[in-house]
């Protein structure tokens, strides 16, 4: 067999110390002559094993470029890391897991230097969210420091963690959606344009937001002078990070979708027979991934945890995120990662020629697609068609449970109530009609005394 | 008037800030740690030791 050349992926052109990518479907690392001393450092002394044993640094194997025939050029290594199942952007994080991924960069940090190492850099796209857990996933990031060496990332943890943190806690727990925008940080002038004046009272915030952005327009001209800073230093400045971020907590406004389960009207037949319905549902078909659309709380995606591989539960409500985010973290559930997302608007492609990070489209793939009480907010609440809502979940998978509720239903009542009802289709019968283009309807069943009904689908190869 | 930062390195001003808030920490660090210490010797309860577990950060 010829050996095959590699490219980067796109989203791997910055760093001249390797890069990674992809091979017969797996992800690869290569990694540069240049950056070999760090690499070793990195393992010998005792960093890699540190980091890896705690969970906090994703792990790889150094194999030989031969042994996946491929054709490397000059004098380089090849690791294979650990294949995460989904990628999720920090701008489909929920406070929780934005702050814990700021946490898990600073004591990252914290070993480093312990270690004789820093991180060059502090970006959360080098944070993934893998067994539950956020986990390092650069392992280029890792150079020795120099004493007496300030930390050259300093700046950009500010922006891409501290903005968007601070944003959130002062402001809106939506503010995350911020960094779409920023991909690579949210200016401190913004951040500041942004928060309120009683946010400076706060030392930290004065010193990293205010003073550090004053400063920095002071001194744009000055060539540094001598590096009389200090490992010690250093370690204040880092300690005094991690004891900020953890003192964050976010205010909880509680939203419409707060105990939707428990307060819902429909009352606890419906949820009972759903459940049922759903489990009988899984147990006829075949599948490792799922994704579960318009998760709420994440019952359903807990009903299935056993089941499946892994589950990516997305909602547009950040309260509801954030709160099954910190049931994972408690009940350490290793195979759910959550998402805010809204459905009708989700993450586009951002970055270098719109391909550095994909869409959420192109990302969300699996074999089980749960759409459950999702379809009429989409179909009512943002006028998306019927057929249109078929034709972007066949793309995701080869199963589908879905729910259809019907227009006498309270919930879409509801909806209903400011608006002009413009929505002659919206019928069972056209729902079927629209998803039998794309998928064999293989079970139905009416839901509890409701008039709902759960379809169990397959999807139609033509 | 806002002013772009296009053409320097976004690192540079980092001494300066860095060396400003190490200083501050510093102190603070340091009267935290006198507070704590007075709050002990009146009694007060000792910081429960770190344990790492498993599934912590």
């Amino acid at each position: 067999m010829a050996m095959q050349p590699i490219e980067p992926l796109p989203s791997s052109y910055r760093d001249n110390a390797g890069f990674v990518f992809k091979h017969n479907n797996k992800i690869y690392r290569l990694i540069n002559e240049n950056y070999f001393g760090h690499y070793d450092m990195l393992l010998q002394s005792g960093l890699y094993k540190e980091l890896t044993t705690a969970g906090r640094l994703i792990k790889h194997e150094e194999i030989p470029a031969s042994s996946i025939e491929i054709a490397t050029t000059s004098n380089t290594k090849i690791i294979f890391p650990a294949q995460l199942p989904f990628i999720s952007y920090p701008y489909e994080w929920s406070f929780d897991m934005w702050k814990d991924a700021a946490i898990v960069t600073l004591k990252i940090v914290q070993v480093c230097l312990q270690k004789g190492m820093i991180l060059k850099d502090a970006t959360p796209f080098n944070i993934q969210f893998y067994n539950g857990r956020p986990v390092f996933i650069d392992t280029l990031s890792f150079e020795k420091y120099t004493e007496g060496n300030t930390w050259i990332a300093y700046r950009q943890f500010c922006e891409c963690f501290l903005s968007p943190l601070l944003l959130m806690y002062y402001g809106h727990r939506d503010m995350g959606k911020l960094f779409v925008a920023y991909p690579d940080g949210i200016p401190l002038e913004i951040t500041k344009s942004l928060l309120p004046l009683k946010s400076a009272l706060n030392i930290h915030v004065y010193m990293h937001v205010w003073l550090q952005s004053r400063v920095s327009v002071q001194t744009k001209n000055k060539k540094d002078e001598v590096k009389d800073f200090s490992k010690q230093k250093l370690e204040l400045l880092i300690k005094g990070l991690l004891e900020f971020v953890i003192s964050l907590t976010v205010k909880k406004n509680k939203s419409t979708w707060d105990d939707y389960y428990t307060d819902t009207i429909l009352g606890n037949n419906y949820l009972e027979h759903k459940s049922k319905l759903v489990k009988e549902y899984i147990d006829q078909i075949n599948f490792k991934t799922v994704i579960d659309l318009g998760a709420n709380d994440g019952y359903f995606s807990m009903l299935l945890q056993e089941k499946a591989s892994n589950i990516i539960s997305v909602d547009f409500d950040s309260n509801c995120v954030n709160d099954l985010y910190k049931s994972i973290r408690k009940n350490n559930i290793k195979n759910i990662v959550p998402i805010v997302a809204t459905l009708n608007t989700p993450s586009p492609a951002v970055g270098w020629a719109n391909e550095e990070r994909t869409s959420l489209t192109e990302r969300l793939k699996a074999d089980l697609i749960m759409a459950l009480a999702l379809v009429h907010h989409l179909a009512i609440s943002n006028n998306v068609t019927l057929a249109n809502i078929s034709d972007w979940l066949q793309n995701m998978g080869e199963f589908l449970i879905v729910e259809f509720v019907p227009k006498a239903d309270e919930k879409v009542q509801e909806l209903l109530l400011h608006r002009k009802d413009i929505f002659t289709n919206y019928t069972l019968q056209h729902f079927k009609d629209c998803f039998a283009l794309h998928f064999n309807i293989l079970q139905e069943e009416t839901v509890g005394t409701t008039e709902r009904t759960l379809f169990l689908m397959q999807k139609k190869y033509v | 008037m806002t002013t772009y930062f296009l053409y320097i390195d976004p690192s540079s001003g980092s001494y300066l800030i860095q060396m400003i808030i190490a200083a501050i920490l510093g102190s603070l660090f340091f009267i935290k740690n006198i507070w704590y210490k007075i709050k002990i010797f009146f009694g007060g309860k000792k910081k429960p030791a770190d344990e790492p577990t498993e599934n912590e950060l």
